[in-house]
């Protein structure tokens, strides 16, 4: 399956910012105008308000594109590939020009891996070391000012069930509906949601690099189940290293 | 010890779209004028004259309340241009006197005092003068203040005080806490919320609030509350630029044929503006004050340094070329002597006017360049109110959980995922990689020893404690002189599904020494995959650090 590119914006920004440096005028640049164009055109109906997704998930996804105000749950075991399917949603969103923010109470978030996957950094907002008891007030103001929030669920605490409480889920479940925000939440979201993206597991690649030397990690095949209200799809998300 | 910012007169003329529309009409003198404009909730009182007040209007009155309180109101609607037109004639008396001035609207200005106070022997004298010199023009309730500062001088000026050098601090600690709703709203947005919040919080003064430690303002409010706090203190509001700012950062039009109306030339200045808010923006820096400067066709040069409270956006700055091109080409065919003025002022007045035809040059220069933090305008691939927005979001965020929580991140150079990625508190400025490159860390440039291969999606920072087994069963170890004891064979550790499992493939063993020089601390890291497929969940990619006996994940490859 073909691997999703990604428009590299940073290098155009750098190119045209610079004093003194020429832009390309190349048909490479020009194609690569007419792209980002394409992405950031307005979109005019109401109905048809909805984020367009990469080719590697459009596939999954029923219509290829994703409503805005909805809820994505994606679910997996740890190392299975939840976390790049999360950036592969934010990607889509930063290539329309849109902010992405991130929740993330675990620091654990890797934003190399972020800038890999197609993401705009200057628009990629990461929230660290928030306390479970703000969680939910954190992530209603999030859904107020960007297009779509990455939301890792508070581990679990002590003598509780952890996560989120379900009212509180409700509640951005609706707010996220009313501000279209799409809101991506991990497994144990307890309200419902409009989009599952099972993450079924890998198959990793070791191949020697582009000398011949070094063997390290290179290609990723990500097993994807995805089940929306209309049905269900499984496919593959390659990504190469 | 930061030092104290220059010391700064403003020039106040309160109420001053009544006093233009008087000098327009000589017949509202004496007669309770309120000017309205339309606002967010209905046509609202902006300006009221002296018999209006007395009689109970105030500003921000919806004009049907203030019609009721006051019989025989005169109501009339804004008039900025105009505003600025009669504004330049006052502009123009204090400039016999003070060489540079800095106009912030219609109806105030400042002006740095050194040399002026020095030339006309200290402050006092300099502010009679002034003053003076406006009431020559028929203006009598102009107020001037000076103080260290141009915030601390606009307060001066509301008390038409004179504050000694060294009492500025003191001067400001009195005030209370609602002077700051201005500065921060055009700042940040939402002043009165912060002023409101610092009032519940039992903040009421100024000098409360500069009297708490700057880093828990910053922790508890954010960028808007900082920017509070150093002007409570008395301290410049922005940071200055910390780099050399091009001194080509002028921008220049020609007009063929000369023009002589302003909307000849206001949609030409639009692009100008854009133009040169394009280009700070792409440097990652904004402005504050704007110099607009003219040549006519008889070769006369005009200048006016226009200042905003915030940073200049390019609403603001197009209305301030506006207000100026109104002032300078509209001015010099409508000769408008003020009430009360004999026929020699009249005659002093006409060979005051500078302009005798039309322009043919006009020019803005960016003045007093600052970082521009949180207001990113959205040069590329943005759209600016959407940064807006979740620029507001995200300080609302750092209000409820420290500066530091929300980030956006930098790729600099490193070897381990780890280094290679800076945080950078919202609000901060991010220097583009190109600037990074200076001090060797350039993300562009392959870094020896890095770890190749795609950028793991988790970093664990503490890593976890995890246990890479060789064949035997025994922990895999580096010895001293950095050799694996045996290749890994399975791989135990919490975080993975599963608590681990037998290896499918391996890559390294990576040397990530740190600090040779003090100790032998031998460190390798290895790209394991972890075969769970007994659990059917697939293969799990990791990376794992060795240190002596101790192995840890460092990156899940999630």
């Amino acid at each position: 399956m073909a691997t999703a590119t990604s428009p590299d914006i940073p290098q155009l920004a750098r190119l045209s910012g610079l004093p003194g440096k020429l832009p390309r005028r190349d048909a490479a640049a020009r194609a690569h105008l007419e792209e980002v164009g394409r992405h950031t055109r307005p979109v005019s109906l109401a109905h048809e308000r909805a984020l367009e997704l990469g080719p590697s998930l459009a596939a999954l996804v029923p219509r290829g594109t994703l409503p805005r105000g909805s809820v994505v749950r994606v679910a997996g075991a740890p190392g299975a590939g939840v976390t790049t399917l999360g950036l592969e949603l934010a990607a889509a969103c930063t290539r329309a020009g849109e902010w992405v923010a991130v929740v993330d109470p675990a620091g654990s978030f890797g934003a190399l891996a972020a800038s890999e996957a197609g993401v705009a950094l200057e628009r990629f907002a990461v929230v660290r070391r928030v306390p479970p008891a703000r969680w939910a007030s954190v992530v209603a103001a999030l859904i107020d000012g960007v297009s779509l929030v990455l939301a890792d669920l508070p581990p679990a605490g002590a003598g509780g069930v952890g996560g989120v409480g379900v009212a509180d889920a409700r509640r951005l479940v609706a707010r996220a509906r009313e501000r279209e925000t799409v809101l991506v939440v991990g497994e144990r979201w307890p309200a419902d949601a409009a989009l599952t993206l099972h993450a079924r597991g890998s198959e990793w690649d070791v191949a020697p690099d582009a000398t011949g030397e070094v063997h390290h990690l290179t290609e990723r095949r990500l097993h994807v189940h995805a089940e929306a209200r209309s049905g269900a799809r499984e496919g593959w998300l390659a990504r190469a290293g | 010890m930061i030092e104290e910012p220059a010391r700064t007169a403003a020039l106040r003329c309160p109420d001053w779209p009544v006093t233009a529309a008087r000098r327009r009409e000589p017949a509202l003198v004496g007669v309770p004028v309120a000017v309205v404009d339309r606002g967010q909730r209905g046509l609202r009182v902006v300006a009221a004259s002296a018999e209006a007040r007395a009689e109970g209007v105030t500003r921000g009155l919806r004009r049907r309340e203030a019609e009721a309180r006051c019989a025989g109101l005169v109501v009339l609607d804004v008039d900025e241009a105009g505003d600025a037109r009669a504004f330049e004639e006052v502009a123009r008396a204090v400039e016999q006197h003070v060489p540079r001035l800095v106009l912030h609207e219609p109806g105030a200005l400042s002006f740095a005092t050194r040399g002026p106070s020095r030339y006309f022997g200290g402050d006092d004298a300099l502010a009679q003068l002034v003053v003076e010199a406006v009431a020559g023009l028929g203006i009598t309730d102009a107020t001037i203040g000076i103080a260290a500062g141009v915030f601390a001088a606009g307060l001066a000026a509301s008390r038409s005080l004179v504050v000694e050098r060294g009492e500025t601090v003191e001067f400001l600690a009195t005030w209370p806490v609602s002077v700051l709703a201005g500065p921060v709203e055009a700042s940040y947005g939402d002043g009165a919320a912060l002023v409101d919040l610092l009032a519940r919080l039992g903040l009421r003064t100024l000098g409360d609030y500069a009297a708490l430690p700057e880093s828990a303002v910053a922790a508890r409010f954010g960028p808007p509350g900082l920017l509070a706090h150093r002007l409570a203190r008395g301290e410049p509001g922005h940071e200055p630029l910390a780099r050399e700012v091009p001194p080509e950062l002028v921008e220049t039009m020609e007009l063929d044929p000369p023009a002589t109306r302003v909307d000849e030339v206001a949609f030409a200045a639009k692009a100008l503006a854009d133009r040169l808010l394009g280009r700070l923006d792409a440097m990652g820096c904004c402005c504050t004050r704007v110099v607009v400067e003219a040549e006519t066709e008889h070769g006369e040069r005009l200048t006016r340094c226009w200042r905003h409270e915030g940073a200049l956006t390019p609403s603001t700055l197009v209305a301030r070329v506006r207000w100026q091109l109104e002032a300078w080409l509209v001015a010099s065919d409508s000769g408008v002597a003020a009430p009360g003025a004999t026929a020699a002022d009249a005659a002093d007045a006409a060979d005051a006017e500078m302009v005798t035809g039309g322009l043919t040059v006009l020019r803005l220069a960016p003045d007093d360049v600052i970082p521009a933090t949180g207001r990113q305008l959205g040069f590329w691939g943005g759209d600016p109110a959407a940064a807006d927005r979740a620029g507001r979001a995200l300080a609302r965020v750092q209000a409820l959980l420290g500066s530091d929580a929300v980030a956006t991140a930098l790729p600099v150079g490193g070897r381990t995922p780890l280094e290679r990625v800076r945080w950078v508190p919202w609000g901060d400025a991010r220097d583009s990689p190109s600037e990074a490159a200076p001090d060797g860390r350039s993300e562009a440039a392959p870094w020896p020893g890095a770890v190749p291969g795609p950028a793991p999606a988790r970093v664990f920072d503490p890593p976890v404690p995890a246990a890479l087994l060789d064949a035997r069963g025994a922990p895999v170890v580096v010895s001293g002189r950095g050799e694996v004891s045996a290749p890994p064979v399975a791989l135990d550790c919490a975080a993975l599904p599963g608590g681990g499992g037998p290896l499918v493939a391996w890559a390294g063993p990576w040397a990530h020494d740190l600090r040779w020089w003090s100790q032998r601390r031998r460190r390798v890291l290895w790209q394991v995959v972890v075969d769970a497929r007994a659990d059917g969940r697939g293969q799990v990619a990791c990376l794992v650090a060795v240190e002596r006996g101790r192995a840890a994940v460092e990156a899940l490859y999630d």
